[in-house]
């Protein structure tokens, strides 16, 4: 009996994760589109169904209808395998993540290790791909793909780190728990958070770490020769990913499930009335990854290597450093880690603009317009 | 280095291309690091690719993410403009213009009208002439609207909000000059002598209140980019063309001032009523991207301020000379005349040779965008590929002008 609960458990966690999925990207896509069209003063998909509600489900059956076609020259097996590939990173992040008090796919007790493993085979597709698709466009997209996300996986797991010192486990329900009556971890260290959001977004290839796909450069990247569904694989993958990190930052950093009333409704042990702030936290973290797509510009290549490896690495390195130190020998460390990483978060976002500014500034000078 | 699609295609460009990569590789010029040999790529850049602004192909060789070397590749809008102009009567040819610079329609139109005025001893009349300098000024903002807001989209995600700002901004340019002209985009509004209508009631107030509302409008703009790290980041020092360059390729409008040349032919070789006016000319110091946006985004402030003058002397009277109809057919006497007026992007020039008859024996465009993108290959060679899309991005090409 209790191993047909355990298979009946893993099946419905499955279908969940997957569930999940699709169901995030066909909202999100309708989401971004049209906050992106509130932000830039127009008005966004708004006839298919009561403002537009259908317009991603009627995407993908577009998408669906499409002829199933393969460039000539391609790699035909890879070519076909990266698509279907692209969503293990995503479905797999589902199953240990605390939907709500009672209910996790799995409770790994390797859960954060977990998450930056799985999130790896998203690169590996991504690569295959470009590579297969026998296009010089998607052959750099790839290539710029695998060494964004290779290089920010770094200081990913540098933030992951603090994280798991701070809750002496690596799993997700004990960081949920530790943040109980509201002492949240972004409260504690957002500085650690700033670092972790910063390469999430360069992992999901968004603005303005979108490389890979930079239309005005690469026409669309590692995904040019895709069409039909399994562009959309690629297409689907990337929107739901919005939803899947902001769920791992809500997790990590914003108290997961946590919040008032956790208790009001429940059935079968598991409690329904915190997946609703689950979900608003997450969206209020997708709406700020629009925001920032919206509002900021392309970095360039050697920028973007450079931020990673001279930036965040050696300030991820130094932020375990110090918050290990305060772990240790502080009597108190929530007080003594909230005043160390909100000072360093001042710091650096204060003086980063400035340092950029004065540096451009003296690079500038050099040029010689009078030849 | 034989490629089977290469050997069946006859393209000449990209057999170029990989000529003088092969020619590199025999002579030990390629790519060399630490005794590692590494291909370089040669990379069809358009005519339908997203960020090269119309149909300019630019065949670029990389190495990894570096340009090696640029072939741009021109003449997929050619639509025999200069040789429509001899089927054509003088009159019948105002419209054509139009298609050269389509960004800048008004201006463009206003060159030929010019010349063919000179080659006929036209004088057109003092208020049409106040009527031409606003709609050209009109146009010039709305033209620097479109160039800054594509450049920015070439930097994208961020130009998505900025060319939308732009685009709805511009929007009320294009409904003034509907209201004078009756064309958004194609205007047929000059005439040898005049323009073809009067402005409209409540045209000039309504004038005033954009004029009024178009300051804050570009305060927004440049709030939105110039505090921001990576748009700097992108901009500064990136793509410098020296003065020496500005001369030996005969680089002209926004692009030439980015370099702190100071020539501008509203001030160096006034035509209509400029010597009245009082405008400064904006210059850059470092001719990089970001003075070449800088540099475009003053221009739309003293516009508006050119604007606002030709306003105020607007003088009464008729907009054309003689009659009330323009005239239809005009037989300018045998010879040849060449002028130049400042167009957004830069010197435009437009040369006839009459022989008497109704037809122009010939007629030919000195157009700015083409003259600036023969530097192309020296600008954009030793980048990093994006900041050859945000480079080509800041020259302001305008490929209708190009092809003609």
């Amino acid at each position: 009996m209790h191993v047909f609960l355990a298979i009946l458990r893993c099946v419905i966690a499955i279908v969940i994760a997957y569930l999940v999925v699709f169901v995030a990207a066909l909202v999100n896509i309708l989401f971004e589109r049209r906050t992106l069209a509130f932000m830039t003063d127009r008005l966004g998909p708004n006839r298919t169904g009561w403002q537009g509600v259908l317009q991603s489900v009627a995407d993908a059956f577009k998408m669906m209808g499409k002829e199933d076609f393969a460039p000539a020259q391609v790699d035909k097996v890879v070519f076909t395998l990266a698509p279907i590939m692209v969503m293990i990173g995503a479905v797999s992040i589902q199953l240990v993540i605390p939907y709500t008090k009672g209910w996790v796919g799995q409770d790994l007790n390797v859960g954060l290790i977990y998450i930056i493993a799985v999130t790896g085979f998203t690169v590996l597709s991504i690569l295959i791909g470009g590579w297969a698709s026998h296009n010089k466009y998607a052959l750099v997209g790839a290539l710029r793909a695998a060494a964004q996300m290779v290089s920010y996986e770094i200081p990913m797991i540098l933030a992951v780190l603090v994280v798991a010192m701070t809750v002496g486990s690596l799993s997700l329900n004990a960081v949920v728990a530790l943040q109980a009556g509201y002492k949240w971890l972004a409260f504690y260290m957002p500085f650690t958070l700033l670092i972790f959001y910063i390469a999430s977004i360069a992992e999901l290839n968004r603005g303005p770490f979108d490389l890979p796909e930079a239309e005005s450069e690469l026409v669309s990247g590692y995904n040019v020769e895709y069409s039909g569904m399994r562009f959309g694989m690629f297409f689907l993958n990337e929107y739901a990913g919005l939803t899947i990190m902001s769920m791992v930052v809500v997790t990590l950093f914003f108290g997961g499930w946590q919040g008032p009333w956790a208790n009001a409704l429940v059935i079968h042990r598991i409690a329904l009335v915190p997946i609703v702030w689950f979900l608003i936290k997450t969206y209020v973290l997708v709406f700020l990854l629009v925001w920032v797509r919206l509002s900021l510009p392309r970095l360039q290549v050697d920028q973007l290597m450079g931020f990673a490896w001279k930036i965040l690495i050696p300030l991820g390195l130094a932020n375990i450093a110090v918050s290990g130190a305060i772990l240790l020998w502080a009597p108190h460390w929530h007080l003594v880690m909230a005043i160390y990483s909100w000072v360093a978060l001042l710091v650096f976002v204060g003086l980063f603009d400035i340092v950029l500014r004065w540096r451009l500034d003296r690079q500038r000078k050099k040029v010689a317009v009078l030849a | 280095m034989s490629d089977e699609f290469v050997d069946t295609v006859p393209d000449e460009a990209l057999r170029l291309a990989l000529s003088r990569v092969a020619g590199a590789t025999a002579a030990g010029e390629g790519s060399d690091m630490q005794g590692l040999r590494l291909d370089e790529v040669v990379l069809n850049m358009g005519p339908q690719h997203p960020s090269t602004h119309g149909v300019l192909r630019l065949v670029v060789t990389l190495d990894g993410e570096m340009v090696k070397d640029v072939i741009p590749v021109i003449g997929y809008l050619h639509r025999c403009k200069e040789k429509l102009a001899e089927k054509r009567t003088y009159y019948q040819y105002i419209p054509i213009p139009d298609r050269t610079e389509y960004v800048a329609g008004m201006n463009c139109e206003w060159g030929y009208v010019m010349t063919v005025e000179k080659l006929a001893g036209i004088q057109p009349t003092r208020r049409a002439e106040v009527i031409r300098v606003i709609m050209a000024e009109l146009n010039r903002i709305a033209s620097h609207l479109v160039a800054v807001g594509t450049f920015t989209a070439d930097l994208a995600p961020l130009g998505t909000a900025m060319v939308f700002y732009m685009f709805r901004d511009r929007e009320q340019i294009l409904d003034l000059l509907e209201a004078a002209s009756g064309a958004r985009m194609m205007f047929n509004y000059f005439r040898f002598g005049g323009v073809r209508y009067d402005l409209p009631d409540g045209w000039v107030e309504k004038c005033r209140d954009f004029l009024e509302r178009f300051p804050k409008m570009v305060q927004e703009y440049e709030s939105l980019v110039e505090t921001n790290a990576i748009f700097l980041q992108r901009c500064l020092g990136k793509g410098v063309i020296s003065q020496q360059d500005v001369v030996d390729y005969a680089i002209t409008g926004p692009n030439a001032r980015a370099s702190g040349v100071a020539h501008d032919l509203r001030r160096t070789r006034p035509y209509s009523v400029y010597p009245e006016l009082d405008f400064d000319l904006c210059l850059g110091r470092h001719g990089d991207v970001y003075d070449r946006y800088k540099v475009r985004i003053e221009e739309m402030k003293q516009s508006r301020a050119i604007i606002l003058q030709c306003l105020d002397m607007l003088p009464k009277g008729p907009v054309q000379v003689g009659s009330l109809k323009p005239p239809y057919v005009i037989t300018p006497p045998p010879g040849a005349v060449y002028t130049a007026q400042e167009n957004p992007r830069g010197e435009y020039g437009t040369y006839i040779v009459s022989d008497g008859s109704r037809y122009p024996y010939r007629l030919k465009y000195r157009d700015p965008c083409f003259i600036n993108l023969q530097i192309f290959p020296k600008l954009l060679t030793g980048n990093k590929i994006a900041d050859a899309v945000a480079i080509s991005g800041s020259m302001d090409l305008v490929l209708g002008g190009i092809d003609r």
